[in-house]
């Protein structure tokens, strides 16, 4: 049991960015009804963007500015020129619509930086916690509680703001909200400006605990959609729980005789059983 | 003998030129994949021969791809990862047991059909993103699966790996050896499988398909059963798949783990969709897009990486303007062009009486 | 008067000054002159040789290094002669680390572009899938890289480096020598072909010498590298060996960092952290602490050949290739071929005669290599299999170990053809 206790711990790191990747895609899915594909393009590509920005000597506040602005301002870009185009279609297609941004942002950050090794060193990673065996680094408590707090609030923003409200709205019924007055273009704005802002935190730190490779970083939003899944694509605590407790599996699997090369499946085998145990899909076609 | 009344009459007439005019398309479809099967291999050079066969095989895949989302408006994110349980298939039974290769593409497709359909059971019951993103999960562990087990290249044991021995290529059939021979093989499998997806369109399943487009409650009160009708379209899919599978493993002689990743079944889907799901021209398309181009751009020297921001695009496109594809682009063109050289003055589309 | 004296002295001595230093940087400059082919200056004109290369550029990792420098050196011997008169025209070609792909630009290459041998290949994946072509068509391959195990075991494929596995059998050698390892563990990727293959030399080696080697085998598409350093940390070694691309070396090492690992293991690598990357992305904590194994010499060295290698990149290549082990290895295999090439009849080059004057290459010499590189006429080619010692220090490398040649079992059938051949 004892030496389960590392593997614990670190898989909390990248299970609580799990949880962030997770948080944001729910957010904006309940806001707009689209499951963002690009998410973890956007934050690739921000990360690279804050590679670029530290190695140029400025400071750390002005490299997370960046990283986060950049995914924001390009998401914002595809939920404003883009994502109108697709608005009157089904949920699949809209988040397929998606899927085009993650191969061309992909793409390009491949194309633009290459394939030179790098690594993304935040001051936090120097100091942490050392307990049993293994050190809880600065920046997974970091994401841990990043992940928290951004879950609470948005919880709170969803649920006792006007602008929360809009979103609900907006996402129930588009054609009726906008009859009703709900500024569709406004609302709208703010979810992808959200969804971005997610996805530009969550780049920064899966490059750091994980790797800065940008074809590696899109593709772990499956992952993240596993928590999304086990979270009904819809509860945000649940999303949480579920992307902590698929990091922690992931990484304490590496124990269990014979499964370790295959440990890399455990979010997806967790989501399938998901499906099947729990296949209310009311909420979710 | 009394006459029709002048509706039925009417219908009848209409049902028979619409029969005629899908009877003529059939025709015109395996003309055009027979011709090609047999002028391609003398037009290419080696490089491309061994290209357009991988673009055959994807075709292949492709169309599976392409029913269930053209027909049923379903989508799937993990065809590819059925090309590779059709490739395994192909490539343990031709290894191990020596089968006739036409007997491995066969249990390839089976094989592939049949996790198509058992993978499908718990997502059967879900719709549109649901499905998507359960498919996605099924291709994400399908590459963990695969890379760790690597494909058969003519070892021992139930894996079928080589250790320490040479590694083995699959034996094509004998009168496909040469690569220009083969390629015409492939060309005929493919000429087959659209074949066969094209009958289904034309008959029942085809009907049933379109009824639960429509939405559940009509095909249900229309008497669909819309379980069996959905499982059918997964299974023909996975079919599609597992004979493409087949086919790869056959043209390349081996496949590597390492390439069956989630991203190719999510490029697969959508180069489909930018090829075009409507028609067996966006099928082809769509093979040649994932295959012939990367080829061309290698060739001349231009990063891969290009090409996948060019992708991005164009499923972007694809999905906003033109919803039928390349392919319907094309045809719309060819049909308009038709009509002016026919002098004719009727607008295609619109309906004279 | 004594000034003018003083003024035609000293203008006198400056004169001599000046053309002693015009002089020195003249011989200089004759220094970095490169030396190619015939090295006769008069560019060639004749019918071209054609030679390929297929290399892993676009994917995981980008290995054209190795082709960039043989075509820069193939551009020198057209600039001094050519072979015998003859230019080479030098085709590379990206298999896009796919094995599809490799085996339709193997394809073109061998049937279209009709070569009479490749030089400079450098891939992961184009020695499984291209084997079987390469010998039904008697192509020789002198690769500047091989990874997997198929590239070691091909009749026709003969790379001029040493392999992960003996990379990993010397290095592991070493560590357990200088630092009095009982224990170490060896992680290597499970890929087929390497993850069952890599690391046995090491273990072999181990077992001779009373040292435990235990293989981690871990999937390279993992995103957690700290649970890969806590499992290797928790088997209680004194040295943990990294056998994996500088790709998934580099997130390793910064979690060992993290983790502390650094301050009580030792962590020594395989050729691939042999870049200049490598050093600042790592960081400061692993300066003189992490050692790896160099496939060649050193790129500072100065021998000769080293020198005129660095001088053909200055010359002939673009200012951003990378000037690294992969790109000696290019060099080296398109001087073996460039040399095989000008001893035959310049009429008569056809793919048979080429084939048959590769193979009988032996005692090819180089201040690169440790020892001379041969191809000989057996069913697999693993000639060079030797290798210095370097570590990492400030923003690059220093050597810390001679060269070694590596022992182990797997070994003995490459040491007996040796013997026959006279090395």
């Amino acid at each position: 049991m004892l030496e389960l206790l590392p593997f614990l711990i670190s898989g909390l790191g990248v299970g609580s960015v799990y949880a962030l990747s997770g948080v944001g895609l729910v957010v904006l899915y309940r806001a707009s009804g689209v499951l963002n594909f690009a998410f973890g393009a956007l934050g690739a590509l921000g990360a690279y963007v804050a590679w670029t920005v530290l190695d140029a000597g400025l400071p750390m506040w002005a490299a997370w500015l960046a990283s986060v602005a950049t995914a924001m301002g390009l998401s914002l870009l595809y939920g404003w020129f883009i994502a109108p185009l697709l608005a009157e279609r089904d949920s699949t297609i809209r988040s397929i619509g998606t899927l085009g941004l993650a191969l061309v942002l992909m793409g390009f950050t491949e194309w633009y930086w290459g394939s030179s090794p790098r690594r993304l060193i935040l001051p936090t990673d120097a100091i942490g916690i050392d307990l049993a065996d293994v050190r809880l680094t600065g920046t997974r408590i970091i994401s841990l509680v990043v992940a928290l707090a951004m879950m609470a609030a948005i919880a709170l923003l969803l649920a006792r703001t006007r602008i929360g409200l809009k979103m609900r709205a907006l996402a129930n019924d588009r054609g009726l909200s906008a009859v009703l007055g709900v500024y569709v273009l406004r609302v709208d704005t703010v979810a992808w400006l959200l969804s971005g802002a997610f996805a530009g935190v969550s780049g920064l730190l899966l490059a750091n605990i994980v790797r800065l490779q940008a074809t590696l970083l899109t593709f772990l939003v499956i992952p993240a959609f596993a928590a999304a899944i086990l979270g009904r694509l819809h509860s945000l605590p649940a999303t949480v729980v579920a992307g902590l407790v698929i990091g922690v599996l992931e990484a304490t699997a590496i124990l269990l005789p014979g499964f370790a090369p295959f440990r890399t499946a455990v979010p997806f085998l967790l989501a399938l059983l998901a499906i099947i145990l729990f296949p209310n899909t009311q909420r979710l076609a | 003998m009394t006459e029709l009344p002048p509706l039925k009459a009417d219908l009848a007439l209409r049902l028979r030129s619409v029969r005629r005019l899908r009877l003529r398309s059939l025709w015109q479809m395996l003309l055009v994949l027979f011709a090609l099967a047999l002028l391609l291999p003398l037009c290419a050079n080696g490089y491309w021969i061994k290209t357009l066969v991988s673009a055959a095989a994807i075709a292949t895949a492709v169309s599976g791809s392409a029913l269930l989302y053209g027909q049923l408006g379903l989508v799937s994110l993990c065809q590819y990862a059925l090309v590779g349980v059709g490739g395994w298939t192909a490539l343990r039974l031709s290894h191990g047991l020596h089968w006739p290769f036409e007997l491995c593409v066969l249990a390839a497709g089976i094989a592939a059909s049949a996790t198509g359909m058992i993978a499908g059971l718990p997502a059967l019951r879900m719709k549109g993103l649901y499905l998507a993103l359960v498919t996605l999960m099924m291709a994400g562990g399908y590459q963990v699966l695969i890379s760790a087990m690597g494909f058969p290249d003519g070892g021992e044991g139930w894996l079928g790996r080589a250790q320490g021995t040479d590694r083995v290529l699959m034996a094509r059939p004998a009168l496909a050896e040469s690569d220009g021979g083969y390629l015409t093989y492939a060309m005929l499998w493919l000429a087959a499988i659209l074949g066969l997806v094209e009958w289904h369109k034309r008959s029942k399943p085809g009907r049933a398909w379109a009824l639960i487009r429509r939405g559940e409650a009509a095909a249900n009160a229309a008497g669909v059963d819309v379980l069996r009708y959905q499982t059918w379209a997964f299974g023909l899919a996975g079919f599609c798949a597992g004979v493409g599978g087949a086919i790869l493993a056959g043209g390349v002689g081996q496949l590597d783990g390492r390439a069956f990743g989630a991203s190719e079944s999510v490029m697969l889907f959508a180069l489909s969709v930018v090829g075009g799901v409507y028609h067996w021209l966006g099928v082809l398309l769509a093979g040649l897009l994932l295959r012939a181009v990367p080829a061309l751009l290698t060739d001349y020297g231009v990063n891969g990486y290009l090409a996948t921001m060019f992708f991005g695009a164009s499923l972007v496109h694809a999905l906003t303007t033109a919803q039928r594809g390349i392919a319907g682009q094309w045809l719309d063109g060819i049909a308009a062009l038709s009509h002016r050289l026919r002098g004719s003055r009727v607008t295609p589309g619109v309906r004279h009486d | 008067m004594t000034n003018t004296l003083i003024q035609r002295g000293a203008r006198a001595a400056a004169l001599l000054v000046l053309l002693g230093a015009a002089m020195g940087a003249s011989s200089a400059f004759a220094q970095n002159k490169p030396n190619c082919g015939l090295g006769n200056g008069k560019k060639a004109t004749g019918e071209p040789i054609a030679i390929g290369a297929v290399v892993g550029k676009t994917g995981p990792d980008d290995f054209s290094a190795s082709a960039a420098s043989a075509a820069a050196y193939f551009r020198c011997v057209n600039d001094n002669g050519g072979i015998n008169g003859r230019p080479v025209n030098y085709i590379v070609a990206d298999d896009q680390w796919n094995p599809e792909t490799a085996s339709q630009v193997a394809a073109k290459l061998v049937r279209d572009n009709k070569v009479v041998a490749m030089a400079g290949s450098s891939s992961f994946v184009e020695c499984g899938a291209n084997a079987k072509l390469y010998a039904q068509e008697d192509v020789m391959v002198i690769a500047g890289t091989g990874v997997p195990r198929e590239c070691f075991f091909s009749k026709n494929y003969a790379p001029v480096n040493t392999g992960p596995r003996v990379s990993a059998t010397l290095v592991g050698a070493y560590a357990a020598t200088a630092y009095k390892a009982k224990k170490m563990v060896c992680v290597i990727p499970n890929i087929p072909s390497l993850g069952n293959w890599a690391c046995e030399g090491a273990k072999g080696w181990g077992k001779a010498h009373g040292v435990e080697v235990e293989t981690l085998a871990i999937d390279p598409g993992s995103a957690d590298a700290t649970s890969v350093m806590l499992q290797a940390a928790s088997k209680k070694p004194e040295v943990i060996l990294l056998n994996v691309p500088k790709g998934i070396m580099v997130p390793m090492l910064a979690a060992a960092e993290q983790q502390g690992l650094n301050k009580k293991i030792h962590f020594v690598s395989t050729t691939p952290g042999y870049n200049s990357d490598v050093p600042k992305a790592i960081g400061p904590a692993w300066n003189n602490a992490f050692d790896l194994h160099l496939e060649f010499l050193p790129v500072e060295s100065a021998g000769p050949d080293n020198s005129n290698w660095k001088a053909v990149m200055n010359a002939y290549a673009d200012k951003d290739a990378p000037r690294d082990s992969f790109a000696q290895g290019g060099y080296l295999a398109a001087r073996i071929v460039t040399d095989t090439l000008l001893k035959l009849d310049p009429k008569k080059l056809d793919r048979a005669s080429v084939s048959a004057a590769l193979r009988k290459v032996s005692g090819f010499k180089s201040d690169m290599l440790c020892k001379p590189f041969y191809v000989g006429n057996g069913a697999r080619h693993n000639g060079n299999s030797s290798g210095p010692i370097a570590q990492v220090s400030g923003n690059g490398f220093k050597q810390i170990a001679a060269c070694e040649t590596a022992q182990e079992p797997e070994l003995d059938d490459i040491r007996a053809d040796e013997k026959k051949l006279g090395l």
